[in-house]
């Protein structure tokens, strides 16, 4: 199942009218989305996200009340994940750099861009390893070629090809039609 | 546990909620508060003995629109910041709609009497105590307001408590009006107004440490 916002707001409106079985099937998808949230935000043990993501659960559970019908559920978590994020770091008591604080408080699109990065990693499970690695690199992780090019061991002119490669396979398969 | 557990547990109790669930518990957490201040009224200070006749006049109406409108405002407030993304608050400006029309009444008030008047009709019988009891009266319905933000999603506390504050204060002044037998409008803009300033910066105070979850 695709995980974007009509479907996670369609599944919330129908959990809120009482229906557990779409009740369920949200939290479970809203798992990896919580997931991708916190490992890039919280810098720690893989307990820390997972302690983070069942909190989380847990709020957008039992406040679920709070949400309102008319607005963007995505913005909706979101926002509850960037709450326990900040109450997190709180409560370990530990000082964030201020251009890493104002990152997180920013609210810039976060749900815009994880839900893109899904699609993205989606993408590009569809390619050959190594193209996928050279596009990661070089257009999402913002590497120049030199340095994707020393990272993975390989000349320049492969990285170029691969990226080449693979962003014109990807172009193919985002303008086919969809099935 | 699990996550997967726990999402299982989670969703055994998936109860139907109702679209206008937040406005029901807040309403239910001030209902609640304002009772208990009724009863502590009516067994202290006691009713005003002409409560009725009160009723049937002018002044009494004046006093309860001014507070009963700025608990309406306070609630509107109070019901955005109890969700999570309540990025900008709307209708701030509500809340200074009843303070400025209770300003108008006010000054037909003092142009209708006599200026040697002016300063009794402004202190009243009890502007020493006013303040103060408005002030303790909203401290159960802040209470009960806590109570109705434990299964709500505060994210900007300061905001949710001085709103928490405000409508706790302004619902305490409309219960203080049952005891309270000033009728001047210039009184209660003032020294009502105090009170319920008062219990607002109690909740601007307390609702970073109390509204957490």
């Amino acid at each position: 199942m695709r995980t974007n916002e009509d479907v996670l707001r369609g599944l919330m409106i129908d959990g809120l009218d009482g229906d557990a079985a779409a009740h369920t099937t949200l939290l479970r998808l809203l798992v990896p989305l919580l997931r991708g949230f916190y490992r890039r935000r919280v810098r720690g043990a893989d307990d820390d996200v997972e302690d983070l993501v069942q909190e989380t659960l847990i709020a957008v559970h039992t406040r679920r009340a709070t949400y309102d019908w008319d607005r963007a559920f995505t913005a909706w978590v979101f926002a509850i994940a960037r709450y326990k994020m900040v109450d997190h770091f709180r409560r370990a008591g530990r000082l964030r750099p201020i251009d890493d604080l104002e990152e997180t408080l920013i609210a810039d699109d976060f749900e815009a861009a994880a839900i893109a990065r899904l699609d993205i990693d989606d993408l590009l499970a569809g390619l050959p390893p190594k193209q996928a690695r050279m596009i990661r690199a070089t257009r999402i992780d913002g590497l120049s070629v030199a340095e994707a090019a020393s990272a993975d061991g390989i000349g320049e002119s492969d990285v170029k090809i691969s990226v080449h490669r693979g962003l014109k396979a990807l172009i193919a398969r985002v303008q086919r039609p969809a099935q | 546990m699990k996550t997967d557990d726990l999402i299982l547990s989670l969703a055994r109790d998936t109860r139907p909620i109702r679209r206008d669930a937040i406005r029901r518990r807040i309403a239910a957490g001030l209902i609640a508060g304002g009772i208990v201040s009724a009863v502590f009224i009516a067994f202290s200070i006691g009713l005003r003995p002409d409560l009725w006749l009160a009723m049937q006049g002018a002044a009494f109406w004046i006093k309860w629109g001014y507070t009963l409108s700025l608990s309406a405002a306070a609630m509107a407030m109070t019901v955005q910041l109890a969700r999570p993304d309540s990025d900008r608050v709307r209708g701030l400006w509500l809340t200074a709609v009843p303070v400025i029309l209770l300003a108008g009444i006010g000054l037909i008030e003092l142009a209708l009497t006599p200026r040697a008047d002016w300063l009794a009709m402004w202190l009243g019988h009890s502007w020493q105590a006013c303040p103060l009891i408005v002030f303790t009266l909203s401290i159960p319905i802040f209470g009960g307001l806590l109570w109705s933000f434990r299964s709500l999603a505060p994210t900007r506390l300061r905001a949710a408590g001085a709103a928490a504050g405000l409508l706790a204060g302004a619902f305490s002044a409309t219960i203080y009006c049952i005891h309270c037998p000033e009728v001047s409008a210039v009184f209660v803009l003032t020294w009502y107004s105090l009170g319920i300033l008062l219990t607002t910066l109690l909740g601007t105070l307390l609702g970073p440490r109390l509204l957490r979850w």
